[in-house]
């Protein structure tokens, strides 16, 4: 399989005003440059569903952005689908499809469906083909009851389904996912999750999906790049991070009179199962909750084993 | 290249079907913010009307010249805020990321971020633009189609200096409201006689603040044409035009996009 995605070296730079008062700084303001994107290097090949991960400001969105031809980056290369894709911005469009978490590419005030008839014509996509892989999305997506609300009136969770149906429609070979769960309950983003990994095994679509959510790259992904401050720290399958690094569980149970006890399995040597089986024998349990160890834990474990 | 221009075409219409399907959301809302503008504008003409039946002239200019200059300024407002308004939520865009969405499709983000806001209200400027033409007593085909074409050129200056002001969004973060001041300033300087600025403010407001491209030489093109004038009208316009282009190409390279939250 050929490499749909090559990055080599790729680093992005900001020049940020450094904050001061005074008239010197209005004149003379002084500036620093942060490294969002550090030197990185990796390949994604054709069909592949990797997450990208990291916690807050590690640089995964910048690096997304660049790769979506967003940005343009300080030094580095980058091919996406053959295309240098900060000097091939429009011609790039038609192979990629991208979905913002945090904003909307539909509009604000009209029906769903007429925010995806706009989208189909910016992408010069023809009347009876449109309507053909509307159909089918509309479908996949469940959001037939969605198609004649406005977008004000959607919830989280039916925008980003209509979010993801939009970049969609021009049959992008290659969906670029920044945090597509951020802000849903869980029951919206298992659904959204679901829906994703669907599609792209339907139509072989290669996925790079940011998020600080290890769930999501769990469920939807087959491997995993992990940056930390703007550096790549790891990249490799999902089982072997799991392996590695996510081979603990937190449970914490709220027993009868209150109380909450919290404690770490660690399901290499004993599952998960047997670890509820024994607490619920041991106390009288009223809730619980099973979490993997957050981001942070795990980079600060792939730092002290380096 | 003709066929790429006839689906760009295709695709305003689109956009301006869509934008007129939300104005009329509200039907009476949107009829009456159009007759309010129509209203406003011609209570400014009728202050102009005021000062010239009470000084006859203000340095060689009569109503006529300033019916003109209305003619020309609200249709060249009109066409702006109708088709191309979007460029002026431009600041807004870079700040908050959503330029993000206008980056990552196959049309020209410029294109698609002008044409994304519209102001149906606008159609009052064209009402009144239209009247003041027939007010101004300078009637005929000739001086009709002039009026056109020069109302046309006024309005891609005012595209050009406004994307110019936009861009400094690009430089400087929170600067919506600066480039709506020096547009607003530009837009005042430009509906005044321009008969009364001379000399170095002449030379101010052709290069700095270019409001004499939209005063100064349309009136005295549609009055009575010359090649000279006319000439330096398009060389003035392509010029804030390129400039304009160059500096947005300048900002994007230089863009470093946002997360806030919300929608388009």
């Amino acid at each position: 399989m050929t490499d749909i995605i090559e990055v080599s070296q790729l680093t992005k730079k900001f020049k940020i005003q450094k904050p001061s008062s005074g008239l010197k700084s209005f004149f003379k303001p002084e500036y620093k440059n942060v490294t969002a994107v550090d030197k990185i290097s990796f390949a994604i090949k054709k069909g592949e569903r990797v997450a990208f991960i990291g916690p807050n400001g590690a640089g995964k969105s910048t690096t997304i952005k660049m790769l979506s031809s967003i940005l343009y980056p300080t030094s580095g290369t980058a091919l996406v689908n053959g295309l240098v894709p900060w000097d091939n911005r429009k011609k790039l469009a038609y192979d990629i499809g991208t979905v913002f978490g945090q904003r909307s590419q539909l509009w604000y005030n009209l029906p769903v469906q007429d925010s995806f008839a706009l989208m189909g014509k910016i992408y010069d996509l023809d009347e009876i083909p449109f309507k053909r892989r509307l159909s089918k999305l509309v479908k996949l997506f469940e959001i037939r009851d969605l198609l004649e609300h406005p977008t004000r009136s959607l919830s989280l969770g039916q925008r980003m389904r209509c979010e993801i149906v939009a970049s969609l429609l021009h049959k992008p070979q290659i969906l670029f996912l920044d945090e597509p769960t951020i802000g849903l309950d869980v029951t919206a983003k298992e659904i959204i999750r679901d829906l994703i990994k669907k599609q792209a095994l339907e139509e072989d679509t290669t996925l790079l999906l940011t998020s600080h959510d290890t769930d999501d790259m769990e469920k939807v992904c087959e491997r995993v790049i992990i940056i930390n401050k703007g550096k790549l720290i790891f990249n490799d399958s999902i089982s072997a991070l799991r392996d590695s690094y996510l081979n603990k569980k937190y449970i914490e149970i709220t027993t009868e009179g209150g109380k909450k006890i919290r404690t770490v399995v660690n399901t290499k040597e004993k599952p998960t199962k047997q670890a509820i089986d024994e607490l619920v024998k041991k106390y009288h349990v009223t809730d619980m909750t099973i979490e993997n160890p957050p981001m942070e834990e795990i980079i600060k474990e792939i730092y002290s084993r380096e | 290249m003709a066929a790429r221009f006839l689906k760009l075409c295709k695709l305003f219409l689109f956009i301006q079907k869509s934008n007129i399907k939300t104005a009329f959301l509200n039907k009476s809302d949107a009829l009456i913010n159009v007759i309010m503008m129509t209203i406003n504008n011609l209570s400014f003409v009728f202050m102009w009307w005021v000062i010239f039946e009470n000084k006859g002239s203000v340095n060689g200019w009569h109503f006529e010249e300033m019916a003109l200059l209305f003619a020309v300024m609200n249709n060249a407002f009109a066409t702006f805020a109708l088709f191309a308004r979007g460029i002026q939520l431009l600041p807004e865009y870079i700040d908050n990321g959503n330029l993000d969405n206008f980056l990552t499709t196959p049309q020209s983000s410029l294109f698609l971020i002008s044409t994304s806001e519209s102001t149906f209200a606008n159609w009052g400027d064209y009402i009144t633009g239209f009247l003041m033409y027939f007010l101004s007593g300078y009637v005929s085909w000739k001086s009709f189609w002039l009026m056109v074409l020069c109302s046309f050129l006024a309005f891609v200056l005012l595209y050009s200096f406004r994307l110019i002001m936009s861009c400094l969004a690009f430089l400087i973060s929170d600067s919506q409201r600066l480039g709506d001041n020096i547009f607003m300033a530009m837009i005042t300087f430009a509906s005044q006689p321009a008969s009364i600025f001379t000399g170095w403010y002449k030379v101010l407001f052709l290069t700095i603040i270019p409001a004499g491209f939209i005063s100064l030489y349309p009136v005295s093109i549609i009055k009575d044409f010359n090649w000279p004038n006319f000439i330096i009208l398009i060389g003035g316009v392509s010029a804030f035009w390129i400039i304009s282009l160059l500096f947005y190409r300048w900002g994007l390279k230089h863009y470093s996009s946002g997360n806030r939250f919300g929608v388009r």
